[in-house]
C-alpha cells in the first residue's frame, strides 16, 4: 500500500488564506493558520474521528448547520469561521454542558495545570453557569487496575480510553457500560484493565478521570520538568520524556516519533521507571569479600578489577545486554582488544554474526513504518507483544487501518492471530526448518518433508506461499512484502532461506519492503553488533582477521576487511560459557548482562561462573549470577541517566539524554571502562560523553559524518545517508561449519516483562509475576 | 377517503400468509417489477414523488438512485425500529400485511442493487417479528426471496432481525452499529449509509411504511400514484392516532387533507366535553400545535410551514384535563432515557432539562428558569451528532413558548402549596 | 421542601461507584477449554452468527438467546456467549448495558412491561403502573418495568406481559393479567392486540373489536 501523498489546497479561515493539505480535517488544516480549534474527542491516533464531544463546531460557508471540525475535511476554496458569533455560543454551550456534572475539583486533581478541560474551558468557556440543581458524586477515585485510576465524576465521555482498548489495543476490555447519562468507562464484572498498553489511556484521558496511580500526587505540572530521551528496556526503542521532579523520574510519557513509536508506550517502558529508584538498585561498586558483596571505595573496586583483568589477559571474555550503548561496546570491546589480547565479545543471543551481517545490509531493510504500508506482513519467530511490544500495535493498526494482509508463523499461538490472515505453528526450535519448507513451498524442493521435519502443516504453507507471491498488489506493481523475524531463528541456515525469500519476493532494494529482525541480543543488540562488540568482527562489520592481525587505533581492522577472513577463534557466547567452565578462558566482563537472568543453559553457566577467577559486573540489580559469582560490581546507570546512542533494530540510530543525574555514586560507564583501560595500560582517549560518540561514529565506516546534533530528537536511519555505501560486503555464503555458536536456543532471551525493571517496579510486580507463571 | 392502498385488504383474514396476499394479487408488482430494467423501477420509484414515512420524510427514489453503480455488495435495510412515542403503523402493517412489505423490500433491493437485505425490528415486537419470520419463510419457498428471484437473475438474501430496546437503534446510523452488533450509537455523517452503510458497504435504508408502498407503485405506476396527495406531499399515509381521542388507532388518508378531519372526523376528537389543548402532529419529536391550529393541512409541507412536522405520522392529542408540564416531563424523560450519550448537548442537556422541569414542577422555580431552559434547548438544537437531541429540544421550546403563561401559573401555585398556603 | 431529591433518579448510577476487583484476572476472550456452554445454546448462537457477514452482527440475538436460557445476561450468560461468539465478556457487557430488554441484574421469570410514555399516561398508565407494581408485591416471579412506548398507542393504556401486547388495560383487569401470567395462560385473551382489527372505518365493514384475526397467543 502506498503512503498517501496529499496535495496542498488554499482555504480560508477566519479572513486568512492558508494553504494545508488537502482532505486533512479542518482541525488540523487550521493549525497550518495558527488558529486553534479546541477538541476533545479528536485524536487521530486513535483512528476515524468521532464527532462526540462538538467541541469543535465551526461555521463553514454553504452548509446551514454548524460542522464539526474534527471531521470535516477541508477542500480548496472552503470558507470557514471559528470566530463568529454562532461558533462563540455553540463553543460556550458545549462548555457548559460538559461542567454541568463535572464536580470542578481542580485543586484537588492531578491533572490541575495540564488539562485541556482547564485550558478550553478558559479559553473557549463563558466562565459561569447556570446549572444549579445537585451534581452527581461518587466514591472517588476507583481502582482501575494495579496502575490506573478511574475518578467517573470528572469523566466527560469523550470516548478516547475506550476507543484504544477496542481500536488500537484491540483489547476489547475497557468499555462503556450504560446509556445516556449514565454511561461510565468500566470493564467486565468488576474485573481490573489489565493489558500490555493500558497505560496509554491514562495519557490520553483529556481531564483528570484516567491517572497514573503511580504518579497521582507526586508532583504538580510547574514543578516538574520534561526530559526528551528513548526507552532502552526492549528493541522497540519508543521515545519517551521523562517527567522529572526534584532529580527524580516522576513519570513516562510517549515522545511521540512516527517513524519509531506511533506515539505509544507499553505498560514496561510507562511505569518500569519506578525501578530507578528502588532501594535494591546499586547504587556503589561492590567488592565480594569473605565471600559477600560488600560496598567498597571506586579506587579499591577498580583497583580490583584491573588486577583481575590483567590477571587473566588473553583469557578474558565479555557479554554485554542488550541496555548498553553502543560507545559502552565500542569501549569495552578495545579494552578487550587492546588491553586484553582477547577476542571473544558477544551478546547473550548467541546468533552467528555473519549471518547477522548478511541480513543487516542496507538494500533488505524495512523500517518500522512499512509495517504499517506493507501489502503483506510476515511474522515469523517472534512474539511482538513480548519481544518488541509496539510493533504489535504497528502491525494491528496496518491492518486494521490499511488493509494489510498478516500472516503469524510460531511456535505458539500468538496474539496476532487474531488479526491474521493466516496463522501457521511449527514446533519450538524448528523456525529454520519452517523457513526451509515455506522457500520449498515457493521455489520448489522437499516440501513434504521438510514441513513435517518443522513440525507445520502442508497445506497452510502452501497457502503462504500464494499469499507472499500474490497477496494485495493491485495491477502489475510488485507487492511489498515486510518479513519481522525474531533473530534466533537464523541458526541451522536460516539465514541462507530468508535470504533466499528476500531475493524470490523481492525485497532487495525494494522501498516499503524488506526485513525487520527483533535482534535476540536485546535493545540495543544492532548497535553493539555495529560497533564491534562482536567475535571476529570490529565496528563497521569488518571482520578482524586472524588472531595476531591487532586492530588499529580505534578497533578498527587495519583497512582490508576481508570478508569472510573472521578470527575462527574468537568465541562467541556459547563457547565462552565452554571455555570458562574448562579454564581456557578465566575472567568474566558481564555489562548489564547476567547469563544465569536468561534462557541461556542455567548449569553450564553456572559451572562456568563457578570456575572463573574474576567477573567483572556492571548491574543496577544484583540478579542471581551477580550475587553469587561476581568479584566486582559497578553501579550501572539507568537509562534515565545515561548519555550515549542506541541502534534501532531498523538502523535508526537514537540519542539517550541524561534526564536526571547519577544515582549515589554511580559513575559512566563509560568512563568506568576507559579507567580500566587505562589500569591495563590503554588510552581510549575519551573524556567525555561527547567523545565516546565521536569515536563511534569515526570508528563505524558507515556513520561516517554522523553527529549528536544530526541525531537530534528523532533519530537518523543511517541507511538512509550517503555514508551508508560503506556498508561491507557480506559474505556470500553462509558460514562454511555452522559454528556452535550459530544454533540460538529457542528462546534466547525472555519476554521483556520478565526483567529485573519489571521486577523491582512497585506497580508493576504484580505483571511480573503474571508472566513468569505464563512461562 | 377516497381510495385505501396500504390498508385495502389490511383485515382480510389470513392475509399474513401467501395464500390470500397471493389471492389478492400479491407478488404481481414483483413480477411486473423483475421484467423491468432496474433504472426503470427506479424511474417509477422518483415519478412517485413517495417521501421517506420514518421521519425524516426524504424522497425515497432519490435515495436509491444515490446508491453508487457498480458490483461490490449493497445492502437494504428495512427500519422497523418503531420507537417514536406515538407511532404504532408500521407495527399494523407488519402483523397484517408482511408480504406486501417482503415484496417491497425485493422490488427496491433490485431498483437499488442490493444483494443482501435485513428487517430490524424492534425487539418489544416478537408477535410482528414472528409473523414477519413465518410470511419470509414462505416467500423463500415460493422463490421470490433467495438466490435468482423468478429467474430474473436477481438474487436477494434476507434476515429479520430483533432488536433489544433502544429508541436510537430506529435512527438510521444508530441503527446500522446496532445491527453490526454494537451500541447503536449514531454515527457521523457524511459518510452517508448511501455511500458507507453497514460493513462499510453502501446501504439503502427505508422505513417499513415506505417499503409497503413500493408493490402500490409499480402496481398503479409512479406518476398514476403522485396524483394523490398534494404537490410535495403525494400519496397516502398511514396516521397513527392516541392520546385523548375517541378511536385511537391507524388511519389510511390521503395527504393534504386539514388535520381537523383526522382528529375530529376518524378519531372522534377528545372526549365529550373536552378540547384540545395541544397535539403532536409527527410523534413526540415534532413541536406541539395547539387547539386553535387543527386546520393545518396534514402533509410534509404545511405543517414545516405551522413550524412542526409530519414526521413519523403519529398524533398524540392532549385535551386540556392535562397540565402542560406532565406534558413536558413526559417528552423530556423519554429522550434522556433515549440519549445515546455519545455526545455532549443531547446528553447533558436531556439530563438538565429533565431537571429543570422537576424544579418546575415542584414549584421550586422562577420564571428565569423557563428563559434558561429555552436557551439550554436552542443549544441543544442542530449543535448533536443525530437529531435525537433536537427531538426533545423543538418539542420542548415550542411548549416553553406556546405554554408560557401556563408554565408560570403552575409554579405559583406549586410554590404556594409547598409553604402552606 | 425540596422535591428533587439529592440522589433522584438521574443522578444515582449503578456500578458507578464501584472499583475494579484488583484479585481478578482480566476478562480476556474465554477459553472455550474452561468455559462449558449448553449446546443448544451454542447451537443457537452459531446460527445466528451464519446469518450475518460479519459474526459480531449475532450479537444482540446471541444475548437475548443467553437471556432466555440465564433468565438474565449474567456474568456466566455473557462468558457463555464470548466463549461461543469469539469476543470479549466486555464488548458485550457493554452492548447488553445499552439495551433496555438485556437485563443485567437478576429479575423475575415474567416481564410485565407497563408503558407508561406520553399516549398510555394520557390514559392512566401511571396509575395502572403502581396497580399492577403493588399487585405483584415483591413476588421474585415478576419483573416489572415501566416501559417507553411500545407501539400500542392504539390500546392504551397497555402493557406486554411476557411479549404479549394486552390493552386497553383497566386497573380491573391487574389482577387477572398477573394470575393469568403465573398460571402460564394466555394473558387476559379478550385484550390481546393480536385480535384487534384496524381501527380505520374504511378498512372495516363491521365495528371492531369483535373477531379475532388470530389466535390469542401466550
Ligand atoms: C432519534 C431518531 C429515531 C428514529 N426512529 C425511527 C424509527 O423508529 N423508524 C423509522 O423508520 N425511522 C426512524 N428514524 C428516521 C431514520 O433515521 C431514517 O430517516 C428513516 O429510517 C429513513 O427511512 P425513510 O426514508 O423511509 O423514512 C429515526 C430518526 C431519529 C433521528
Ligand atoms: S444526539 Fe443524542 S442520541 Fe444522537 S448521538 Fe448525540 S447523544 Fe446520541
Ligand atoms: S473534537 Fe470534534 S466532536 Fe469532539
Amino acid at each position: 500500500m502506498p503512503r498517501p501523498q496529499p496535495k496542498t489546497i488554499t482555504f480560508t479561515i477566519d479572513g486568512l488564506e492558508v494553504r494545508a493539505p488537502e482532505n486533512s480535517m479542518l482541525v488540523d488544516a487550521a493549525k497550518h493558520g495558527d488558529v486553534e480549534i479546541p477538541v476533545f474527542c479528536y485524536e487521530p491516533k486513535l483512528g476515524n474521528p468521532v464527532g462526540a464531544c462538538r467541541m469543535c463546531l465551526v461555521e463553514i460557508e454553504g452548509i446551514p448547520k454548524l460542522q464539526t471540525g474534527c471531521s470535516t475535511p477541508v477542500k480548496d476554496g472552503m470558507v470557514v469561521h471559528t470566530q463568529s458569533e454562532r461558533v462563540k455560543t455553540a463553543q460556550n454551550a458545549v462548555v457548559e454542558f460538559l461542567l454541568i456534572n463535572h464536580p470542578l475539583d481542580c485543586p484537588v486533581c492531578d491533572k490541575g495545570g495540564e488539562c485541556p478541560l482547564q485550558d478550553i474551558t478558559f479559553g473557549w468557556g463563558k466562565g459561569t453557569s447556570r446549572f444549579i440543581e445537585p451534581k452527581r458524586h461518587f466514591v472517588k477515585p476507583l481502582e482501575l487496575s494495579p496502575l490506573i485510576a478511574i475518578d467517573r465524576e470528572r469523566c466527560i465521555l469523550c470516548y478516547r480510553c475506550v476507543r484504544f482498548s477496542q481500536e488500537i489495543a484491540e483489547d476489547y476490555q475497557l468499555v462503556l457500560l450504560e446509556r445516556g447519562a449514565h454511561s461510565y468507562v468500566s470493564t467486565f464484572d468488576g474485573h481490573p484493565y489489565v493489558a500490555p498498553f493500558s497505560g496509554n489511556i491514562v495519557e490520553l484521558c483529556p481531564v483528570g478521570a484516567l491517572t497514573s496511580r503511580a504518579y497521582r500526587f507526586r508532583a504538580r505540572p510547574w514543578d516538574i520538568e520534561d526530559s526528551g530521551s528513548v526507552c532502552t528496556l526492549c528493541p522497540a526503542q519508543c521515545n519517551v520524556s521523562f517527567t522529572v521532579r526534584d532529580d527524580r523520574v516522576m513519570r513516562v510519557l510517549a515522545r511521540e516519533n512516527d517513524e519509531v513509536d506511533d506515539g505509544w508506550l507499553c505498560d514496561k517502558g510507562r511505569f518500569a521507571y519506578q525501578s530507578i529508584h528502588v532501594d535494591e538498585r546499586v547504587t556503589q561498586p561492590l567488592v565480594r569479600d569473605g565471600g559477600e558483596l560488600r560496598p567498597v571505595s571506586w579506587e579499591r573496586a577498580l583497583e580490583e578489577a584491573a588486577a583481575g583483568l590483567r590477571r587473566a589477559r588473553g583469557k578474558v571474555a565479555a557479554l554485554a545486554g542488550g541496555g548498553s550503548t553502543s560507545e559502552e561496546g565500542l569501549l569495552l570491546a578495545r579494552l578487550l582488544r587492546e588491553g586484553l589480547d582477547s577476542e571473544h565479545l558477544d551478546t547473550l543471543a548467541g546468533v552467528d554474526c555473519r549471518d547477522l551481517h548478511r541480513l543487516a545490509e542496507p538494500a533488505l531493510q524495512a523500517t518500522a513504518s512499512d509495517l504499517e504500508f506493507a501489502h503483506t506482513v510476515l511474522v515469523i519467530e517472534t512474539e511482538p507483544v513480548r519481544d518488541i511490544p509496539i510493533l504489535d500495535l504497528r502491525i494491528r493498526k496496518g491492518v486494521r487501518r490499511h488493509g494489510v494482509q498478516l500472516a503469524v508463523a510460531t511456535p505458539r499461538p500468538s496474539s496476532l492471530d487474531a488479526s491474521a490472515k493466516l496463522a501457521l505453528r511449527y514446533a519450538p526450535g524448528a523456525g529454520a526448518t519452517f523457513l526451509q519448507a515455506l522457500a520449498a513451498a515457493l521455489y520448489g524442493g522437499e516440501l513434504e518433508e521438510t514441513a513435517r521435519a518443522a513440525g507445520a502443516d502442508v497445506e497452510q504453507l502452501r497457502a503462504l506461499a500464494e499469499l507472499l507471491r500474490t497477496g494485495g498488489a493491485t495491477g502489475s506493481a510488485p507487492q511489498e512484502i515486510v518479513i519481522l523475524y525474531g533473530d534466533r531463528i537464523l541458526g541451522h541456515r536460516g539465514a541462507d532461506d530468508l535470504l533466499k525469500l528476500a531475493r524470490g519476493l523481492n525485497l532487495h532494494g525494494h522501498a516499503g519492503a524488506g526485513l525487520l529482525a527483533v535482534p535476540a541480543a536485546g535493545a540495543n543488540g544492532r548497535g553493539l553488533l555495529e560497533a564491534g562488540f562482536a567475535p571476529g568482527y570490529g565496528p563497521g562489520l569488518r571482520a578482524i582477521a586472524a588472531s595476531g592481525a591487532h586492530t588499529g587505533r580505534n578497533g578498527a581492522a587495519d583497512g582490508e576487511s576481508a570478508t569472510d577472513g573472521k578470527d575462527a577463534s574468537a568465541l562467541g557466547v556459547h563457547g565462552i560459557g565452554a571455555a570458562l567452565a574448562t579454564g581456557e578462558l578465566s575472567a568474566l566482563y558481564l555489562l548489564h548482562a547476567d547469563p544465569l537472568r536468561s534462557e541461556l543453559p542455567h548449569e553450564t553457566w553456572s559451572a562456568a561462573l563457578e570456575k572463573a577467577s574474576t567477573v567483572i559486573a556492571h548491574a543496577s540489580f544484583l540478579t542471581e549470577g551477580l550475587r553469587e559469582h561476581a568479584n566486582v560490581v559497578f553501579p550501572a546507570e539507568s537509562y534515565a541517566e545515561k548519555e550515549g546512542t542506541v541502534v534501532h533494530p531498523d538502523g535508526r540510530l537514537q540519542r539517550l539524554r541524561p534526564a536526571i543525574g547519577r544515582r549515589g555514586e554511580t559513575r559512566a560507564e563509560w568512563s568506568v571502562i576507559a579507567e580500566l583501560a587505562r589500569r591495563c595500560e590503554v588510552d581510549l582517549d575519551v573524556l567525555t560523553g561527547a567523545m565516546a560518540s565521536q569515536q563511534l561514529f569515526d570508528a563505524v565506516p558507515f556513520y561516517a559524518g554522523l553527529s549528536l546534533e544530526e541525531i537530534g530528537g528523532r533519530g537518523v536511519r543511517w541507511q538512509e545517508r550517503g555514508a551508508a555505501s560503506a556498508f561491507p560486503q557480506p559474505p556470500a555464503s553462509a558460514p562454511a561449519e555452522p559454528s556452535a555458536d550459530g544454533t540460538a536456543s529457542p528462546e534466547a532471551v525472555g519476554s521483556i516483562w520478565d526483567t529485573p525493571e519489571v521486577e523491582f517496579s512497585p506497580s508493576l510486580k504484580f505483571l511480573y509475576k503474571r508472566e513468569r507463571v505464563e512461562a | 377517503m377516497s381510495e385505501l392502498l396500504l390498508f385495502a385488504d389490511i383485515d382480510e383474514p389470513g392475509l399474513n400468509t401467501l395464500e390470500v396476499y397471493s389471492r389478492r394479487g400479491g407478488y404481481d408488482s414483483l413480477r411486473k417489477a423483475l421484467a423491468m430494467p432496474p433504472e426503470a423501477v427506479l424511474h417509477e420509484l422518483e415519478a412517485s414523488g413517495l417521501r421517506g414515512r420514518g421521519g425524516a420524510g426524504f424522497a425515497m427514489g432519490k435515495k436509491v438512485s444515490f446508491l453508487p453503480k457498480g458490483g461490490m455488495d449493497k445492502y437494504l435495510v428495512c427500519n422497523a425500529d418503531e420507537s417514536e412515542p406515538g407511532t404504532f403503523k408500521d407495527r399494523e402493517l407488519m402483523q397484517k400485511s408482511p408480504h406486501m412489505l417482503i415484496e417491497g423490500i425485493v422490488i427496491a433491493s433490485y431498483a437499488a442493487g442490493a444483494s443482501r437485505s435485513f428487517i430490524y425490528i424492534r425487539g418489544e415486537y416478537q408477535l410482528q417479528a414472528d409473523v414477519l419470520d413465518a410470511a419470509l419463510s414462505e416467500a423463500r419457498d415460493a422463490g421470490y426471496v433467495g438466490e435468482n428471484i423468478l429467474g430474473s437473475g436477481h438474487s436477494l438474501s434476507l434476515v429479520v432481525h430483533r432488536g433489544a430496546g433502544a429508541y436510537i437503534c430506529g435512527e438510521e446510523t444508530g441503527l446500522l452499529d446496532s445491527l453490526e452488533g454494537k451500541r447503536g450509537n449514531p454515527r457521523l455523517k457524511p459518510p452517508f449509509p448511501a455511500n458507507q452503510g453497514l460493513y462499510q458497504g453502501p446501504t439503502l435504508i427505508n422505513n417499513v411504511e415506505t417499503l409497503s408502498t413500493v408493490p402500490t407503485i409499480i402496481r398503479m405506476g409512479g406518476e398514476q400514484y403522485a396524483k394523490l396527495g398534494v404537490e410535495t406531499s403525494t400519496g397516502t399515509k398511514l396516521v397513527s392516532i392516541s392520546g385523548h381521542v375517541q378511536r385511537p388507532g391507524n388511519y389510511e388518508i390521503e395527504l393534504g387533507i386539514p388535520s381537523r378531519e383526522i382528529i375530529y372526523g376518524l378519531a372522534g376528537g377528545p372526549p365529550q366535553g373536552r378540547a384540545v389543548k395541544c397535539w403532536f402532529p409527527g410523534g413526540s419529536s415534532s413541536p406541539v400545535l395547539t387547539g386553535d391550529e387543527l386546520d393545518v393541512p396534514y402533509d410534509f409541507n404545511s405543517l414545516a410551514q405551522a413550524g412542526t412536522m409530519l414526521g413519523s405520522g403519529a398524533i398524540i392529542v392532549v385535551d386540556d384535563s392535562t397540565p402542560i408540564i406532565d406534558v413536558a416531563l413526559k417528552v423530556a424523560k423519554f429522550y434522556r432515557h433515549e440519549s445515546c450519550g455519545k455526545c455532549t448537548p443531547c446528553r447533558e442537556g436531556t439530563n438538565w432539562t429533565v431537571k429543570m422541569l422537576e424544579r418546575i414542577d415542584a414549584g421550586e422555580a422562577t420564571p428565569m428558569d423557563l428563559d434558561i431552559m429555552g436557551s439550554v434547548q436552542e443549544h441543544i438544537m442542530g449543535n448533536c451528532l443525530c437529531v435525537l437531541g433536537d427531538a426533545m429540544a423543538m418539542p420542548i421550546a415550542s411548549m416553553i413558548t406556546k405554554f408560557r403563561a401556563e408554565l408560570e401559573a403552575h409554579m405559583d401555585s406549586r410554590r404556594l402549596e409547598a409553604v402552606g398556603a | 421542601m425540596t422535591a428533587v431529591k439529592r440522589y433522584e433518579h438521574g443522578s444515582r448510577v449503578p456500578g458507578w461507584d464501584e472499583a475494579a476487583d484488583l484479585t481478578k484476572d482480566p476478562a480476556e476472550i474465554p477459553d472455550p477449554a474452561t468455559t462449558p456452554v449448553p449446546e443448544d445454546l451454542r447451537a443457537e448462537i452459531e446460527a445466528h452468527m451464519a446469518n450475518y457477514p460479519d459474526r459480531r452482527s449475532a450479537t444482540l440475538p446471541a444475548l437475548a438467546a443467553a437471556q432466555r436460557v440465564h433468565g438474565w445476561c449474567s456474568p456466566q450468560a455473557i462468558d457463555e456467549v464470548a466463549c461461543v461468539m469469539r469476543l470479549t465478556p466486555a464488548y458485550l457487557a457493554s452492548v447488553a448495558t445499552f439495551y433496555d430488554m438485556l437485563e443485567t441484574t437478576p429479575v423475575g421469570r415474567h416481564s410485565v412491561y407497563v408503558c407508561t410514555n406520553i399516549s398510555c399516561s394520557l390514559c392512566g398508565a401511571d396509575e395502572l403502573y403502581a396497580a399492577v407494581r403493588d399487585a405483584a408485591g415483591d413476588d421474585a416471579d415478576f419483573n416489572v418495568r415501566a416501559f417507553e412506548c411500545l407501539g400500542a398507542c392504539d390500546i392504551a393504556p397497555m402493557a406486554s406481559v411476557d411479549g404479549v401486547y394486552v390493552g386497553p388495560l383497566t386497573l380491573e383487569d391487574v389482577p387477572r393479567l398477573l394470575d393469568d401470567a403465573r398460571a402460564g395462560r394466555p394473558v387476559l385473551p379478550e385484550k390481546q392486540l393480536a385480535r384487534r382489527r384496524v381501527a380505520d372505518p374504511h378498512a372495516n365493514s363491521q365495528e371492531f373489536p369483535e373477531h379475532p384475526a388470530q389466535e390469542p397467543q401466550g
